[in-house]
């Protein structure tokens, strides 16, 4: 079927179409232009001021208050210095300085922000005032949760919470409604000061599984003596899940003050604890490991054996041990292994 | 005296004289200090005899990398310590002492101690001085006198490559580094924003001892691309590399000291710290 259109209609379909695509290219000119002035707006800035933050930040002069911003271009320029300093230096001296200029200067830039329509705006609000440590908004921040907020906002919150304000943080996480992956978790509970992090781990068994393993991974990155008794006391939980992961904290943290604690488990059922226990015995002596090591490199599962074996050899008498286990040995497996083990240490000297 | 059954086959001072300027050139460019000590007998007790023993007992005491000679006209010993400052001279000379008044009651010996660390000294001008030091002393025993001359090293020109993307930082950093006060070297501060910008510049290219600062990760030749083309070159430990790294991984740590790193350095950090290590790592090379 043929659609039959006058020649005028026509023209008058290009001729709208023409001054949309105008208007379209009109709208692009302008914002290319305010974007081009505000980035010329805060390099100036940076350009202008960069050597004056760095007299006050670092050499401790009084600051001109013709650094003050005062519209959003200098406020980025003023972020990025500030965003430059934090994450290359840390002097406790620096991150009070911009913390008291942030909650001076800044505040009220943030707040404007927070009441924004566009979520990336109250987002980039969100960061800075962790990032700055900006504590005089904590009642503005109170009244942003009951908003309708998206849960990256919220899982934001939580960070600020954590940075400023450690009780009320503690308080969120037990109320939490929203679930947020293990990983989220764990990058919540690095930030944490030892003390509160501890009083998370008391609360262990408050959480929810995500938690739980986000509380026993956070606890081997820290490495701290502080958590060696409280991973032990998970050893006895009833979920496999927990008692691996506790295993392996133990093992990143990597001091071994006894070994009975970890002898049941050589014997287990499971192949992973057996695996664990095999590398924690690394930081103990080999002359009180060496039983239960030679009980492993004869294991059914190559992993472990394997595991054993280099185990053994890391220790100084080492060597020596695997050659009289070869020599004594009935398993062909595990001897192979052994030489296997004995020949890859000798070529890699 | 042990050091009798030991054949003396010393130097003259004209011999030596042919490889002092060497000697003090070395000094320069090793970073290494060197030490003359002369010796005189007092007057009435210069007889051969007395001089060859003292000849085979000094070359008996001395390690292999000193050099013993015989001033002319009898006039007494010069010893030359490479890589030996002052404080190692003396007690040199305070333990030949001990034992010289215990065996030979009736001598009298003086020195004097010269550290050299610079190449603005003649030999002539060395056996001059302590000649005139040592007349002075001629009528006194056991004394041992310094001239403190030839102590100063020359000033050093260092470059200092700072190899940062962030702008910002390029120049706190750029700013602290000049600010530095080094003893005996004055630093060249220039900076890159990425490693291939450095490459290009062709800065790396002299003699100079070299120290750079560089992000482990950089937009264009990355840190450790960097480090493996600098450690590469025929006089690559010229290079002294600290490198900077947000990732605060032991991994990474290891990786970058394996390749050839001096000073592996977690962001964020102190600035103090690294202005120390600079001082430090500057200290090292005049001990």
């Amino acid at each position: 079927m043929m659609i039959e259109l006058k020649i005028s209609t026509l023209l008058w379909i290009i001729a709208v179409l023409l001054f949309m695509l105008l208007l379209f290219l009109l709208y692009i000119i302008i914002q290319h232009n305010k974007e081009g002035r505000f980035n010329r707006r805060r390099d100036a800035y940076v350009e202008a001021y960069t050597g004056d933050w760095y007299d006050f930040l670092i050499r401790d002069t009084d600051l001109s208050a013709s650094v003050i911003p005062h519209n959003k271009a200098q406020v980025t320029a003023v972020e990025r210095i500030f965003l430059s300093y934090l994450k290359n230096l840390q002097h406790p001296e620096i991150e009070k300085k911009i913390q008291d200029f942030a909650n001076v200067y800044l505040k009220d830039f943030y707040i404007e922000d927070l009441k924004s329509r566009l979520w990336s705006i109250r987002m980039n609000a969100l960061y800075r005032i962790a990032d700055f440590k900006i504590n005089s908004l904590m009642d503005n921040l109170e009244s942003f949760e009951k908003r309708n907020i998206s849960k990256e906002e919220y899982f934001q919150l939580f960070k600020i919470y954590s940075v400023l304000q450690p009780s009320k943080f503690l308080e969120k996480l037990d109320e939490v409604q929203i679930t947020y992956s293990e990983s989220e978790y764990r990058r919540l509970f690095i930030l944490l000061s030892d003390n509160i992090f501890t009083q998370v781990f008391d609360n262990f068994y408050h959480y929810d599984k995500n938690i739980q393993f986000a509380i026993i991974d956070t606890a081997a990155v820290k490495r701290n003596m502080l958590f060696i008794s409280k991973l032990k006391e998970l050893l006895a939980d009833d979920s496999l899940e927990i008692k691996i992961r506790a295993l392996k904290g133990l093992y990143e943290i990597g001091i071994v003050d006894e070994i009975e604690t970890y002898i049941p488990f050589v014997s287990s059922e499971v192949w992973e604890v057996r695996l664990m226990v095999a590398k924690i015995f690394r930081y103990a002596p080999l002359s009180y490991t060496y039983t239960y090591l030679e009980q492993l490199i004869q294991d059914e599962n190559w992993w472990v054996r394997s595991q054993a074996a280099k185990t053994i050899i890391e220790d100084r008498h080492g060597v020596e041990m695997l050659q009289q286990f070869i020599v004594s040995a009935d398993d062909q497996f595990a001897v192979e292994l052994a030489q296997e083990t004995i020949m890859r240490r000798q070529g890699g000297k | 005296m042990e050091a009798r059954m030991i054949s003396a086959n010393v130097m003259q001072q004209k011999e030596v004289q042919k490889y002092f300027t060497v000697m003090c050139e070395s000094v320069i460019r090793s970073h290494l200090t060197m030490t003359a000590i002369f010796l005189t007998l007092s007057e009435g007790y210069k007889t051969e005899e007395l001089a060859k023993e003292m000849s085979v007992f000094l070359q008996a005491k001395l390690r292999k990398t000193d050099l013993l000679f015989q001033l002319d006209n009898n006039a007494g010993w010069g010893i030359i310590f490479l890589q030996s400052g002052e404080v190692e001279a003396r007690a040199f000379l305070n333990r030949i002492f001990d034992i010289l008044k215990k065996e030979y009651p009736q001598l009298t010996i003086n020195a004097s101690i010269t550290e050299i660390r610079n190449n603005n000294i003649t030999f002539d001008a060395l056996i001059t001085a302590n000649e005139q030091i040592l007349s002075k002393i001629s009528n006194e025993a056991w004394v041992i006198e310094e001239i403190t001359d030839y102590q100063q090293p020359p000033t050093e020109l260092v470059k200092v490559s700072i190899i940062e993307e962030n702008d910002i930082f390029r120049h706190v950093l750029e700013v602290a580094i000049n600010q530095l006060e080094v003893p005996h070297f004055s630093l060249e501060v220039s900076s890159y924003e990425d490693g291939y910008s450095f490459w290009q510049s062709g800065n790396y290219q002299s003699a100079h001892t070299h120290l750079i600062i560089v992000n482990d990760i950089l937009p264009r030749k990355n840190g450790f691309e960097l480090l493996h083309s600098l450690r590469m070159m025929p006089n690559g430990n010229k290079f002294i590399i600290y490198m900077m790294s947000e990732r605060n991984s032991e991994a990474v740590a290891l990786n970058a000291y394996e390749s050839g790193v001096d000073e592996f350095i977690i962001k964020p950090f102190n600035l103090r710290l690294i202005e120390a290590k600079i001082k430090r790592t500057f200290a090292r090379l005049w001990p």
